[in-house]
């Protein structure tokens, strides 16, 4: 069955493209064009308080998604087994 | 040694020019602090604020700080900003930036790869770049900030762009890195990676360096001072277990395509103080 990566937690997100740089490996590229998962820092949060959020192309469940999930050191991924 | 070219794009404030310069010679200073000395005496005269990352950056776990050097009356410093300016301006396919002279206006430089566009200071920095794939350096209150959180130490930063009437920089970075053995590079990632537990710094929530999973609270003030090797590679100064030991800089150097010997490495120190010697 499919599995699907999921942004469960965004809050969580430390901003650390973790997530990103190892999609991006299991393509074989070193680098950020063309990158599955984006990783932006909200400019409207407070001053201080630094958020970030994120966007998934779906193209991203053709990869290992538990390996990406894995790799987030604060849990904002879920893998959900698709129907 | 196989000589790799350092890339430097230089920046002339006052005259609003750019202009990207291979360098052929410069493989010995490695990267970070002993490139970003070695620039600062090719260009010491026109008193350049440099921008310099490592072999690792962009690469490699807790390898993710940029060396900031900078003439503080006479004084040469060097100070290393955390966040994720250094994947930027590696994925950029830079080396180094080197700017320099007085901007007649306040200015906002806009760097995308290899080219610059210079932009009033009426530009938002936040809506220039790309997003996603750009890091965003501006001034913010009293300070001088990446991504509104990481700053550098003491005031010298702010005073470069004060002295530059430099207001931002934004660059962006959308190359792709060539790597001739991806799955020893792979490999030789996880290993580091899983070295977490090498780092003398504490897991913690807060804003992370690219490529690091910490989320500790040290790097939000930046670095100064430290192991040279460390700052030419440019490492994160905890992750000093991982990136002084020798063994590790060289598989992630070979892996590269860097065939750096031990007597380059050991000769670093020596070069980078004689640099500075004359410099200095």
């Amino acid at each position: 069955m499919p599995r699907t990566l999921k942004i469960s937690f965004p809050e969580k997100c430390v901003g650390c493209e973790m997530c990103i740089l190892e999609a991006q490996r299991q393509l074989s590229k070193v680098g950020l064009e063309g990158a599955l998962i984006r990783v932006f820092r909200n400019t409207n949060s407070k001053l201080g308080n630094i958020e970030y959020s994120l966007e998934i192309d779906p193209r991203i469940n053709s990869l290992n998604v538990d390996k990406i999930a894995q790799i987030c050191p604060k849990l904002v991924f879920e893998v959900e087994e698709a129907e | 040694m196989e000589t790799r070219p350092r890339k430097v794009l230089s920046i002339n404030l006052a005259k609003k020019e750019y202009e990207v310069k291979s360098f052929e010679d410069l493989n010995n200073y490695i990267g970070g602090v002993g490139l970003g000395f070695k620039l600062m005496e090719l260009y010491y005269d026109k008193n350049p604020l440099i921008f310099a990352v490592g072999p690792l950056n962009g690469f490699f776990p807790f390898a993710s700080k940029t060396a900031v050097v900078l003439n503080n009356d006479g004084v040469i410093e060097d100070i290393y900003l955390g966040g994720n300016i250094s994947l930027r301006i590696r994925y950029a396919g830079l080396d180094a930036i080197v700017i320099y002279g007085t901007s007649p206006e306040p200015a906002v430089l806009d760097i995308l790869n290899a080219a610059v566009s210079f932009k009033s200071v009426n530009e938002n920095p936040e809506k220039l770049g790309l997003p996603g794939k750009k890091s965003v350096l501006k001034l913010e209150g009293s300070k001088v900030l990446l991504g509104g959180y990481f700053g550098t130490p003491e005031h010298y930063l702010e005073k470069e762009f004060e002295d530059k009437n430099l207001y931002g920089i934004v660059i962006t970075g959308t190359e792709l890195m060539h790597i001739s053995d991806f799955d020893k590079y792979e490999e030789l990632y996880s290993r580091i990676l899983n070295r977490k537990d090498d780092l003398s710094v504490l897991e913690g929530n807060y804003p992370s360096c690219s490529n690091c999973p910490m989320g500790c609270g040290k790097s939000q003030t930046g670095e100064m001072g430290g192991n040279v090797l460390l700052h030419s590679l440019v490492a994160c100064q905890y992750a000093d277990k991982i990136y002084t030991d020798v063994g590790i800089v060289f598989s992630c150097l070979n892996v590269l395509g860097y065939n750096y010997t031990h007597e380059d490495i050991e000769s670093l120190p020596r070069l980078i103080e004689q640099t500075l010697r004359r410099i200095s």
